[in-house]
């Protein structure tokens, strides 16, 4: 998947919200890393990213790359048509996975991957169109 | 904690609209039947109403201000708060403020929604879906994702995602199941069942539930709330000034407000472990054993329990959260007709949002007033004195028949 050029046709789903708070976590998935800012003074990482540590309120923090490790902790699996199909043409899944270092996120499991609370799993890149790459998640590989 | 407002102020007067899917009336015209007939449920007239609070305002609900002009009243006090569900009891507590503080005298609080009435200017081609999920979804658009687990970009859409989110976890954590699960919308079903403004009154089964399509898994079609037309209003008063009008008054005995931190996640208690809460362990402690304390009661004096059904799963931490059973073991207590009329905690006799109607909760609160005056008829719950409406993202009113 990380190998495959952007797909020709024009992307139909809906766009981030992009900020100054989000933009380096979005520029990063561009090239395929997930970055999350990290606090200077207590070393927790928030997602989704924010102006201050929301755990002690130190106004220093570092973008700092992370694992793409994390479990599953919760998972629901769409069954009502509520977006224009595009990328997301039901019954689709998507995994609320809590990164090993911390913070949570979404992501839809790759195509075949059946989500479960519990699973070991890694973050994975999709580039959906030239500007945009999301992050999906898929079984961890145990080495 | 205590908050030192309860027991001073009363709701005097309530009223509603026709509910209905459809009702092709326009919000405002709802919202002068709901208005109207709080009045004269109270005895009072338009001109003696001077603060208003609506909780859900347009597009899909009438602003305060629209309803003002509309109505030609003439208000010291107004106030209004966006487009969530949970600022119901929010509404009323700061009409007790501002009646206890002087501001106002009598205050409707209420929601007046029509979602089939208005014709709306440009709609925009090529967008699906609608205010409660996909393009349209507004919350969905708000900047760090919405309040119920919305973000678009990845597909996670509609309150109802966040209640699956939890639902989904709760499951995982404690063992429960979809089917447990039924027994609460089958609950309600046979309130609305004794309720004539209900919507939806044919029977439920657990095997109707387990038999109807997922719509964000693993919730189902009949762990939805409803979606409608419809108007709901309370008058708030103090307590004095209740004690000499027409209706037997009813007291808001205690109150706590709502909180929100990194702790909470709409649909889940603190500790569930969804969206930026932390994961562990949590059961009610001193603030909420301060609600029961302010109202000189305690839990076990609660002749029913109201909370906020948008989804049928949020009853389960809701009543969890005020201490009626431990966390994980609501499933077992919502079994057996326990939640029932005649049973030992009967949740929403009217039938709730999954069943009444969905008017923000308004409704609920119509209810309650209704059976601590003992004019609920066929639904009646023997002997009701004191009543609470509490949730399960942390606020609670006790309401008390006035002696």
């Amino acid at each position: 998947m990380t190998d495959e050029p952007s797909p020709p046709e024009p992307y139909e789903g809906p766009l981030p919200a992009v900020t100054n708070l989000n933009r380096p976590h979005w520029e990063a998935l561009r090239e395929h890393r997930l970055v999350a800012p990290r606090c200077d003074h207590c070393a927790r990482c928030w997602l989704p990213p924010g102006p201050w540590c929301p755990a002690c309120w130190s106004r220093s923090f570092t973008w700092t790359e992370l694992s793409g490790l994390g479990i599953v902790t919760s998972w629901v699996r769409f069954h009502q048509q509520y977006f224009r199909r595009g990328p997301f043409e039901i019954p689709y899944a998507v995994a609320e996975v809590t990164l090993a270092e911390g913070p949570r996120l979404y992501a839809r499991p790759v195509d075949g991957a059946e989500p479960a609370v519990g699973q070991v799993v890694e973050i994975c890149y999709e580039d959906v169109s030239a500007e945009l790459t999301l992050a999906r998640v898929r079984p961890a590989s145990v080495a | 904690m205590t908050t030192g407002i309860g027991g001073r102020t009363a709701i005097c007067g309530v009223g509603q609209s026709a509910y209905g899917r459809r009702l092709g009336r326009s919000g405002i015209d709802l919202g002068a039947d709901a208005i109207g007939a709080a009045l004269d449920d109270a005895g009072l007239g338009p001109g003696d109403l001077n603060g208003m609070v609506v909780s859900f305002g347009s597009p899909g609900g009438v602003d305060a201000d629209a309803l003002a002009f509309a109505l030609g009243l003439d208000l010291r006090f107004y106030s209004q708060t966006w487009g969530h569900g949970r600022f119901t009891a929010t509404c009323i507590q700061q009409a007790a403020m501002a009646v206890a503080s002087g501001m106002a005298d009598v205050v409707a609080c209420l929601a007046a929604v029509s979602f089939s009435g208005v014709t709306r200017p440009g709609r925009v081609k090529g967008r699906k879906g609608s205010a409660v999920g996909g393009d349209r979804d507004h919350e969905g658009a708000r900047e760090a994702g919405g309040g119920h687990g919305e973000d678009p970009v990845v597909g996670m859409t509609s309150p109802g995602v966040g209640a699956a989110l939890a639902a989904q976890r709760y499951f995982a954590r404690f063992g429960a199941s979809s089917e447990q699960l039924a027994a609460v919308p089958v609950a309600f079903r046979k309130g609305a069942a004794l309720n004539p403004a209900a919507i939806m009154r044919d029977p439920l089964t657990v095997q109707d539930h387990q038999s109807s399509r997922y719509v964000c898994e693993p919730l189902r079609l009949y762990d939805y709330c409803l979606v409608n037309d419809g108007a709901a209003c309370v008058l708030v008063c103090s307590a004095e000034r209740a004690r000499d009008l027409a209706k037997p008054s009813v007291e808001l005995a205690a109150m706590l407000p709502l909180p929100v931190s990194r702790r909470e996640f709409i649909w889940a208690w603190p500790g569930l472990g969804v969206a930026q809460q932390e994961d562990g362990s949590w059961e009610p402690g001193r603030r909420e054993a301060g609600l029961y304390a302010d109202a000189g009661i305690t839990r076990a004096d609660i002749d029913a329990f109201f909370t906020y059904d948008a989804f049928s799963f949020v009853v389960w931490p809701a009543l969890e959260r005020w201490g009626f059973c431990p966390m994980g073991e609501a499933p077992a207590f919502t079994q057996d007709g326990r939640i029932e009329l005649g049973g030992e905690l009967p949740v929403n006799t009217h039938g709730g949002l999954l069943s009444e109607a969905h008017v923000m909760a308004w409704n609920h609160q119509v209810e309650i007033v209704r059976q601590l005056r003992g004019e609920a008829g066929q639904r009646q719950v023997a002997g009701a004195e004191h009543i609470q409406w509490g949730n399960v993202y942390g606020d609670s009113i006790i309401y008390r028949r006035a002696s």
